[in-house]
């Protein structure tokens, strides 16, 4: 997309205060029917059913997969509903972005895909890695966790926050030379 | 849309391949309400890479506030089910040293690639292809964190763990007391954040919580 198409898109979204109480709602409904919204956990059981595909067996020795449900659940459907959210919302306000570069990060780092898609690939090892080591992500453990008024997800909230912050500057910081 | 969960729920069943002891009305639920998640999400920019590394680099704060509100009201609609009887609430366990480390890691992951694990969903959907190696990479960073499980917990999360832990736990209050003074702090926090921010822009302060697009 172009910048202008962009700029059009960016003011075409939802204002936080709209889409803050909308999500709040969401996540109240969620746990009025069947639970906290969560999705982190998720991708292990695609990793399970993964493993189960190629026939190895460590669906049920791997001590950390056969924790996992064997099949489908509530929880699980979240996954693929956001990826279908996503796209049906983009699709309808004509904001689907089909990039591999975002703009901000070609305006630091240059337009090479492998660049962008290498530190995509890790961020995304990291963000998994970590949140299945805390048993959370943003929307388990601070989104519906700090919600429940559980410490862990406020102690949570507070780790990612302290070396995103920290990332981030140093990613973007001024260029000394 | 009641009648129409089974419809949906038995072509979801299909597709997936599971037969048998799959509750179809739960799927279809969930499916339902991951499609509004990932729509509300779309909808105010959380998936947008711009808009969160900004939010880490403290130069917008609009995901801060959109997703510090979703909290406040969250919290506030949960205990309000909670006291009615009826709410599935479940606290996390709390051990330090992995909700800590493991918290770290992923803010790392957070600034590398701009999304969280939601997100990423989300913006693939949208049809960003690094949001598509990001949900790749999280498959196999989950899939490393479970081959390694075995030495990962007597480190991380064995350790100084205790248990499901609330703030009315500790306190010894009502939850819907607890829900209800941090909603009150969140919001003004929140009214803060767009205090700032709009006076430190004042161009871009069009309308109260107006997204700019920059």
């Amino acid at each position: 997309m172009e910048l202008a198409e962009q700029q059009a898109a960016a003011k075409k979204r939802m204002s936080w205060l709209l889409g803050g109480i909308l999500l709040g709602l969401l996540n109240t409904f969620a746990v009025g029917t069947y639970g906290a919204l969560g999705v982190s956990r998720n991708f292990v059981v695609i990793d399970e059913f993964l493993v189960r595909l190629f026939g190895t067996n460590l669906a049920t020795t791997n001590s950390y997969l056969s924790l996992m449900p064997t099949q489908v659940d509530w929880l699980f459907m979240i996954l693929p509903g956001m990826v279908i959210g996503g796209f049906l919302a983009a699709l309808l306000t004509g904001t689907l972005n089909p990039r591999s570069v975002p703009r901000l990060w070609k305006s630091r780092f240059g337009d090479s895909k492998p660049k962008r898609f290498a530190t995509a690939f890790a961020g995304g090892f990291l963000l998994l890695f970590g949140a299945r080591i805390a048993g959370g992500c943003t929307s388990g453990h601070v989104l519906s966790g700090a919600a429940q008024l559980a410490i862990a997800g406020f102690l949570f909230g507070a780790s990612i926050f302290a070396s995103g912050i920290v990332t981030a500057k140093l990613l973007y910081r001024r260029k000394a030379s | 849309m009641t009648a129409s969960y089974p419809i949906i729920a038995q072509a979801v069943v299909d597709t997936v391949g599971v037969v048998g002891g799959v509750d179809a009305r739960a799927i279809a639920a969930g499916l339902l309400t991951g499609i509004a998640f990932g729509a509300i999400l779309q909808r105010v920019g959380a998936s947008s890479y711009e808009m969160i590394v900004n939010m880490l680099r403290l130069k917008d704060l609009t995901v801060m506030k959109f997703f510090f509100l979703a909290i406040a009201v969250g919290s506030l609609g949960m205990y309000v089910v909670d006291s009615a009887g009826t709410a599935h609430i479940g606290i996390a366990p709390l051990y330090l040293l992995g909700i800590t480390v493991g918290g770290l890691i992923f803010g790392v992951g957070w600034a590398l690639s701009g999304y969280c694990p939601g997100t990423s969903l989300v913006a693939m959907g949208e049809g960003k292809v690094d949001a598509a190696i990001t949900v790749f990479g999280g498959l196999v960073g989950a899939l490393t964190l479970s081959l390694t499980w075995d030495w990962i917990r007597p480190a991380l999360v064995d350790p100084l763990n205790y248990g499901p832990k609330s703030i009315p736990d500790i306190l010894g209050v009502k939850p819907l007391l607890v829900a209800a003074v941090l909603a009150a702090i969140i919001v003004a926090f929140v009214i803060y954040l767009d205090h700032i921010s709009t006076g430190r822009k004042p161009a871009a302060g069009k309308a109260h919580g107006t997204p700019v697009g920059r």
